[in-house]
């Protein structure tokens, strides 16, 4: 088996007096779209920047490709794309898609077909020679979009991926995200929307306060930690059910809303034992189902709501380049 | 080395595409031509002074001031007889009433006294044009002179006559040769080099500044920083904009040829005719190289300064502020520019053009101002390099800590933990 695109061994960066990030590992393998998930402050740009080596970590290892080298090394392999979207603003748009191609390392005509064909694929062919400034913010994000995916780099970065995103944009970009992926490219992605990583990991990883909560396949975690979920639908008659809900050594959590209940089983719960006890008492059901749990909710059971408050940021952030 | 020509080109490229920088290089040599050749025109051209000589002499003095005050093409002199003795107070508020209604620009108040103790009152709406009060003072001291010798004895006609108007031919020494290169034109080259030095390590400075500035507030700086090390971009940044600097002097230099080539043919015969004490100077190629080496070197330190600058700062506001004690750095050297010209061998003058921060202005304008050992100028440029070295190794580490910084901008101490860091 090939090795994993991305290896973060327990890295660590500090900034004046609190920690980012704290021993964070995550290995991604190739050819899977990877989300590295967390609330607000939890540390997913720090790591990003730490496998990109914009900063260097205070501590631990990043190895990409299973080779030597820095992120800057291997820049012609890397798209980056970061939380804060950002271009020259009067510079024409081709210019700008030349000479960022041209960082990473793509000769000037070869990056001149490229970044053609790519506007004309993304409807932008009539503005190659207008300003930045001129564009709209939409199809400002478009371009910047090409200018990361131009030199056709085999991992993907994304900070905050479709965060600012209208909707069409949205779509263009999770498009363009399956489409690399079947093509053989591996993508990195934080995010703290779940719906969206729901939608298109294969492979997450929940971090918060800078330290791993889980990470896995998908489908692990949600077997690992689902389960246990149950979707309820009454159909008029509710029988006992708010008597049967109450019993704690069968349910661990209900929530009821009039004909709709959503329960977390008890470790010894049965959910046939269930059913029994809610028809016997006469409730009619014209839905009973065991669910997967939304990653929405495995999220927030693991990173519990004080989580969303990160610990005051210091004033200044001391960072090696 | 590859991205960090990348960087160049595209800070040379964007740069020379934008319009002001035609507009500077056109409107550059008109503002400095007008900077040369207006101060002397506006002196010069004082217009036609009208002034009344209050004669309370008894006896022909203040006649013939009068007259001799009337041949100079500067005045029209009238003669007010006020009889001798004490003059009527009356009559002098009917004058001033004279010129606050510009009747007349001024008078003259002459005694019998003037000739003894060589003082004369003379009150007008403007007294400080220099060529009006220096022509002033020179005919009522000659004519004073030349009555207070008659007195003795002496004949007018054998003074005029013993009388002889000095001309100072004066000329720079240089190499134990004479230069052809008089003292006009030596102190307008040493003016001029300052000038444009001061104005052009400032310009683009500040471009410097801005360029860093943009890339971080519009974010991209990020992006680059993910493919090339800070130190190549900064790198890459210094050199793109001296780049379009010295694209601009070889602009102005060469038309400047052109122009020159084909003075002959110009209206006017040529410029050296405006202004009289500014004439074009000559430039050896000695001093084209002095003043491209420390452009250069000025150019290199300042603008690692403004660098470090702009990336301290996260808007235009807060670099105009973080700007200034550069800016005081370089406008200093710019003003003691003055005490150098009027003495380039003093030990201020000296010391100023070895202090790296001044050098870049004080040296090429002593050199221009008079000749210069060798070996001083390589100590100077010897010391301007050292401390380019070590103001870009701060800068730098200054700048990589800086452009990924948002928030407030740093005091003193935290910017000396961005150096330490390692």
């Amino acid at each position: 088996m090939s090795p994993p695109i991305v290896v973060a061994d327990r890295i660590t960066k500090r900034f004046a007096g609190h920690t980012a990030v704290d021993a964070l590992s995550l290995s991604v393998p190739p050819g899977v779209i990877y989300g590295l998930l967390g609330p607000n402050g939890a540390g997913k740009s720090t790591t990003i920047r730490m496998i990109l080596n914009i900063y260097a970590p205070d501590s631990g290892t990043v190895r990409l490709f299973g080779e030597e080298g820095t992120g800057r090394d291997h820049s012609a392999r890397i798209g980056y794309l970061p939380e804060e979207r950002g271009l020259y603003p009067k510079m024409r748009v081709l210019d700008v898609l030349l000479f960022l191609a041209e960082l990473k390392g793509m000769d000037r005509r070869a990056a001149r077909t490229k970044a053609l064909d790519w506007l004309a694929r993304m409807g932008l062919s009539d503005w190659r020679l207008r300003k930045v400034n001129e564009l709209s913010k939409g199809m400002q994000q478009k371009v910047q979009f090409i200018s990361t995916i131009i030199h056709e780099p085999d991992l993907l970065v994304m900070d905050e991926a479709f965060s600012g995103l209208d909707p069409v944009n949205s779509q263009v970009l999770k498009d363009t995200i399956l489409e690399l992926r079947a093509r053989g490219k591996t993508i990195l992605f934080s995010t703290h929307i779940m719906e969206q990583a729901e939608k298109v990991c294969d492979y997450v990883c929940i971090i918060a306060r800078g330290k791993k909560l889980v990470d896995g396949t998908l489908a692990d975690i949600k077997r690992t930690h689902g389960g246990k979920h149950l979707l309820v639908n009454f159909d008029g008659a509710r029988g006992d059910a708010d008597r049967i809900f109450a019993d704690r050594r069968q349910v661990a959590k209900a929530d009821v809303s009039g004909q709709f209940a959503e329960l977390e089983l008890a470790s010894q719960g049965d959910a046939q034992e269930l059913l029994k006890a809610l028809v016997t008492s006469g409730a009619r059901l014209s839905r009973f189902e065991l669910a997967e749990p939304s990653l929405n909710k495995i999220f927030i059971d693991l990173v519990g709501p004080e989580a969303a408050n990160p610990v005051a940021r210091p004033d200044a952030e001391v960072a090696r380049a | 080395m590859r991205k960090v020509l990348a960087v160049i080109r595209r800070e040379f490229i964007e740069r020379v595409r934008q319009k002001w920088f035609w507009a500077m290089v056109v409107l550059g040599p008109l503002f400095f031509g007008a900077l040369f050749i207006l101060p002397g025109m506006l002196i010069g051209k004082t217009g036609v002074k009208r002034i009344a000589v209050v004669d309370g002499t008894s006896s022909t003095f203040g006649a013939h001031l009068t007259e001799r005050l009337d041949a100079e093409s500067l005045f029209i002199a009238v003669r007010v007889a006020a009889g001798p003795g004490a003059i009527d107070s009356s009559r002098i508020d009917s004058l001033r009433n004279a010129v606050d209604r510009k009747e007349l620009d001024g008078f003259l108040i002459v005694g019998d006294g003037a000739v003894d103790s060589g003082k004369v009152m003379y009150r007008a709406s403007n007294v400080s044009s220099p060529v009006t009060i220096g022509t002033l003072e020179h005919v009522v001291s000659e004519v004073v002179n030349a009555t207070r010798l008659e007195r003795e004895g002496v004949n007018p006609a054998l003074v005029a006559k013993a009388r002889i108007h000095v001309i100072l031919d004066s000329k720079k020494i240089s190499g134990g040769k004479e230069t052809g290169e008089s003292a006009g034109q030596s102190f307008a080259l040493a003016y001029f080099m300052g000038i444009i030095l001061y104005m052009s390590i400032l310009l683009y400075g500040i471009n410097v500044m801005s360029s860093v500035l943009e890339e971080k507030t519009t974010k991209i700086v990020e992006v680059l920083i993910s493919s090339l090390r800070p130190f190549q971009l900064l790198l890459g940044k210094v050199l793109g904009v001296g780049a379009v600097s010295i694209f601009q002097f070889l602009i102005w230099g060469v038309s400047t040829r052109l122009i020159l080539s084909q003075r002959q043919h110009l209206p006017g015969g040529g410029v050296s005719d405006a202004g009289g004490l500014f004439q074009m100077p000559h430039v050896t190629a000695s001093t084209a190289v002095v003043f491209g080496l420390y452009f250069l070197g000025g150019f290199l330190l300042y603008s690692a300064m403004f660098a470090a600058v702009g990336a301290m700062s996260s808007n235009e506001q807060e670099a105009r502020q973080a700007q200034q004690p550069v800016v005081m750095l370089l406008v200093a050297s710019f003003i003691s520019m003055f005490a150098m010209l009027n003495d380039p061998g003093s030990t201020l003058s000296v010391t100023l053009s070895m202090i790296p921060f001044s050098a870049p202005i004080a040296m090429p304008v002593r050199w221009a101002a008079g000749n210069l050992p060798i070996a001083e100028v390589a100590l100077s440029l010897g010391i301007l390099a050292v401390s380019i070295l070590g103001v870009t190794w701060i800068a730098a580490r200054i700048y990589r800590v800086g452009i990924l910084m948002t928030g407030k901008r740093p005091n003193i101490k935290e910017l000396v933990r961005w150096v330490r860091a390692a």
